[in-house]
């Protein structure tokens, strides 16, 4: 149809398997702004994007997720693969770029000879042909064309050599190609043979295109020759034969022993955290100087008045409790980045395959699970991969008790109560500890759960774990940087007006209605006269009515209102807790560092009533264990809700994990008491 | 005939058969493992569950119920 093509610009999609590089291609040929869209069903945002300015073409181009076959294996997959026929929101691509990984070219071909078999206009990429010279071979896109009879480019996804070509592929072919794609449909009997037959046909093809590099002498020294000369005098074992990468299979003897590899496993994981802690630590404290100086700042540049608090303790507090955070998300996803890129994450998984599976999960659980550590937003969407539905809800449930790095700045404090300076290195032990109970205690809810599931899941679907093991390689800064960045960008953007949001209305509460409260000032300075005036205000403030309110399910745990009042706050998002404490208790921040002032305004503050100490070491400890259990972040319930497709999922979420939060913190404290530690 | 979940470490065998009656068969045939194909086992995870296998030049780890519908020669 003309008009169609006149009016909007033709869509071009990726498709391949896992890992045979469609995102890098798509970051290759695709201009700045990037959106994002729903892929259906697999609710996961797929990015879409103008092809860059530089090539001048006018076509927009969608990644998507990585899929093995064009006949789905589970409902899940069958939703993924229609919405290439017939995308909901943006239609049918008019081109599809099929990657195909050369190194592995025998399986990525199955999928474009379905892709072709369904009628789609497909042009192939051959991905990774750096990697296939590195094995001393090469492909000839030429009789590769001739043999699949659709134009094949080779594109260097690292180097971006070879994009040009493509792209004038992609011109030429959009303009040719008619016929409607329609979806293959087999009889279920058919479908193994017509796969069999299918990879007859591409082996056939596979030994016509591919052949051995020409060895260059010149190109090597002398002991580079030599040592090659020994190679190939040397007769070939079993697994050269099967063309794996030599490195890949010595690095697995080790990582994947069967004794040490576990070993190995968790020093690598322990590493990780550590290693997060250690370089997010100065950052954080720098972010945290640099906010309460600016705050300061404006404090004093605008005096104490309306405007004033508002801008020192609403907005740029308020602020800042969102970017102090920040260095540890980027740290977290870039070691995850790195980890990930050098293909261990696989291996991770495998690892952890038999004992998930014994508590109703999946190794291919472990990655989501991993990502929750950094943000439980992208882990639940992660949790995609897996394509058992009961695997993949269950995992889904227990993603928001991984201790996400919305938790650190909370722990963090709250640590920094319990511990007498110059003994930080006990902080890290706290803290990892916190971690291993966090990790604990999800385990014991998946087994809980994964038993109750059974009745209220009906459907069984087949539990199977199938992964390839990508070859290792050296992570690529530049891509796990620039993977980084999106992933800090996207986190802010979706947090950050939700935290500030809250963090103003924590301030609206605690300043209003008794503004300008009126004290007694005789004989006392400027400084005093701030202080006596900021608690006149709380006192009288909306928050310190809800605060009335909530006493009553404060008072068991051993905290007051005004802890309650940051309970509710944080469940806006975790991170909250501290600005709102840090308002609530009207920290004065003079030179010292914001947390160093909430720290202080604890320690003396009392229970009202009592007039005994508010935060001792059972409510501290009391604090940390309700934060490992609640659930208190908005983004985490919208994104569950929307993956699992109801409410079901994450209200029990809620309330399941926040009346756990109570009772267990109802537990520790007066337990603590009992045993005599106040 | 064996099975490849019977394979023992760097143990070759060639695929003869796939157990069509597992749920998980098409997708093993799907990602390499048909009929004829060299496989060797590379790696078993802690408990001998799940293995890695060679097969067409790359690694890919299964169940091990899911290799016994694999028969090798
Ligand atoms: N050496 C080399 N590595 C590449 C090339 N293209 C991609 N990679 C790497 O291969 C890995 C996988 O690439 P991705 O682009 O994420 O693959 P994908 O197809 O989007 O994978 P999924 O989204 O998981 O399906 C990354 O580590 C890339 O850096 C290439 O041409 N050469
Ligand atoms: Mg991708």
């Amino acid at each position: 149809m003309i008009t169609d093509s006149i009016i909007s610009v033709p869509l071009i999609t990726l498709v391949g398997p896992p890992n045979a590089g469609k995102t890098t291609l798509f970051n290759l040929l695709s201009g700045k702004n990037h959106k994002t869209v729903n892929y259906p069903g697999a609710t996961v945002e797929y990015a879409i994007s103008k092809i860059h300015a530089k090539y001048n073409l006018k076509a927009e181009i969608l990644d998507s997720p990585g899929i093995i076959s064009l006949i789905p294996s589970s409902p899940d997959e069958r939703v993924a693969i229609e919405a290439l026929f017939s995308h909901p929101e943006i239609g049918m691509p008019d081109l599809i770029v099929a990657t195909v990984d050369s190194t592995q070219l025998s399986r990525h071909l199955l999928l474009v000879e379905q892709l072709l078999q369904a009628g789609f206009n497909v042009i192939v990429a051959l991905t990774m042909t750096d990697m296939l010279h590195k094995r001393g071979m090469d492909i000839s896109a030429a009789l590769l064309e001739e043999e699949l009879n659709c134009p094949v480019a080779k594109i260097n996804g690292r180097t971006g050599s070879g994009s040009r070509e493509l792209i004038a592929l992609i011109e030429r072919r959009l303009n040719s190609h008619q016929g409607v794609p329609a979806p293959l449909s087999f009889e279920k009997s058919m479908q193994i043979d017509m796969l069999i037959n299918s990879y007859r046909d591409i082996e056939r093809i596979e030994k016509k295109v591919l052949y051995e590099l020409p060895v260059k002498p010149d190109s090597f020294n002398l002991t580079e020759a030599n040592k090659k000369l020994v190679l190939l005098n040397q007769p070939k074992s079993s697994i050269d034969n099967l063309r794996l990468d030599r490195t890949t299979v010595q690095i697995d003897n080790i990582l994947l022993h069967k004794v040490w590899g576990f070993l190995f496993f968790f020093l690598i994981m322990s590493l990780t955290f550590t290693s997060i802690f250690w370089f997010a630590e100065p950052l954080m404290n720098l972010v945290d100087k640099g906010f309460s100086e600016l705050a300061d700042f404006a404090q004093s540049f605008l005096g104490h008045n309306v405007i004033g608090d508002l801008i020192s303790s609403g907005i740029i507090s308020g602020t800042g409790s969102v970017m102090v955070f920040l260095p540890q998300i980027i740290i977290l996803f870039l070691i995850l980045g790195l980890l990930e890129d050098t293909g261990y994450l696989a291996r991770g998984a495998m690892l952890v395959d038999r004992p998930l599976s014994k508590i109703g999960l999946n190794g291919r659980s472990f990655v989501p699970m991993l990502s929750g550590f950094a943000c439980a937003i992208p882990a639940i969407l992660a949790a995609r991969t897996i394509p058992n539905k009961k695997e993949r809800l269950l995992t889904v449930f227990i993603i928001p008790l991984m201790s996400c790095s919305a938790r650190l700045p909370v722990y963090t404090l709250l640590i920094a109560f319990l511990i007498l300076p110059g003994k930080l290195w006990l902080g890290g032990i706290l803290l990892a500890a916190i971690y291993i109970f966090s990790i604990f205690s999800s385990i014991i809810t998946a087994s809980l759960i994964n038993k109750l599931k059974n009745r209220i899941i009906t459907e069984e679907d087949n539990s199977s774990f199938i992964l390839e093991l990508p070859s290792y390689r050296m992570p690529k800064l530049s891509i796990v940087l620039y993977n980084t960045y999106s992933s800090a960008k996207v986190y802010l953007k979706r947090a950050g007006p939700v935290i500030l949001f809250f963090s103003l209305s924590i301030w609206f509460l605690t300043y209003f209605p008794n503004y300008n409260p009126v004290v007694e000032s005789e004989g006392l300075s400027q400084n005093q006269i701030v202080q006596l005036q900021n608690a006149e205000r709380l006192a009288g403030s909306y928050a310190a009515d809800l605060g009335k309110f909530i006493q009553p399910v404060m008072t068991p745990i051993g905290m007051d209102w005004r802890v309650g009042v940051s309970l509710i706050a944080a469940f806006a998002a975790r991170e909250v807790f501290v600005s709102s404490l840090a308002l609530i208790f009207k920290v004065t921040s003079d030179d010292e560092k914001l947390q160093e002032s909430i720290l202080a305004a604890m320690r003396t503050a009392t229970i009202e009533d009592t007039g005994k100490k508010l935060f001792t070491t059972s409510t501290i400890i009391g604090l940390i264990v309700f934060f490992v259990f609640a659930l208190q972040c908005l983004s985490t319930i919208a994104v569950s809700r929307k993956e699992t497709g109801g409410w079901r999922i994450p209200v029990l979420q809620l309330v399941i994990f926040t009346s756990a939060a109570y009772i267990f913190t109802f537990i520790t404290v007066n337990g603590l008491r009992f045993l005599g530690l106040d | 005939m064996k099975k490849a979940s019977e394979l023992n470490f760097g143990e070759k065998g060639i695929i003869n058969e796939i157990d069509f009656t597992h749920p998980s068969s098409r997708r093993i045939v799907e990602v390499g493992f048909t009929p004829g194909q060299e496989i060797v086992l590379i790696n078993k995870s802690i408990f001998n569950d799940p293995l890695a296998f060679a097969v067409r030049g790359t690694l890919i780890a299964i169940r091990k119920n899911e290799a016994e519908c694999i028969k090798v020669a």
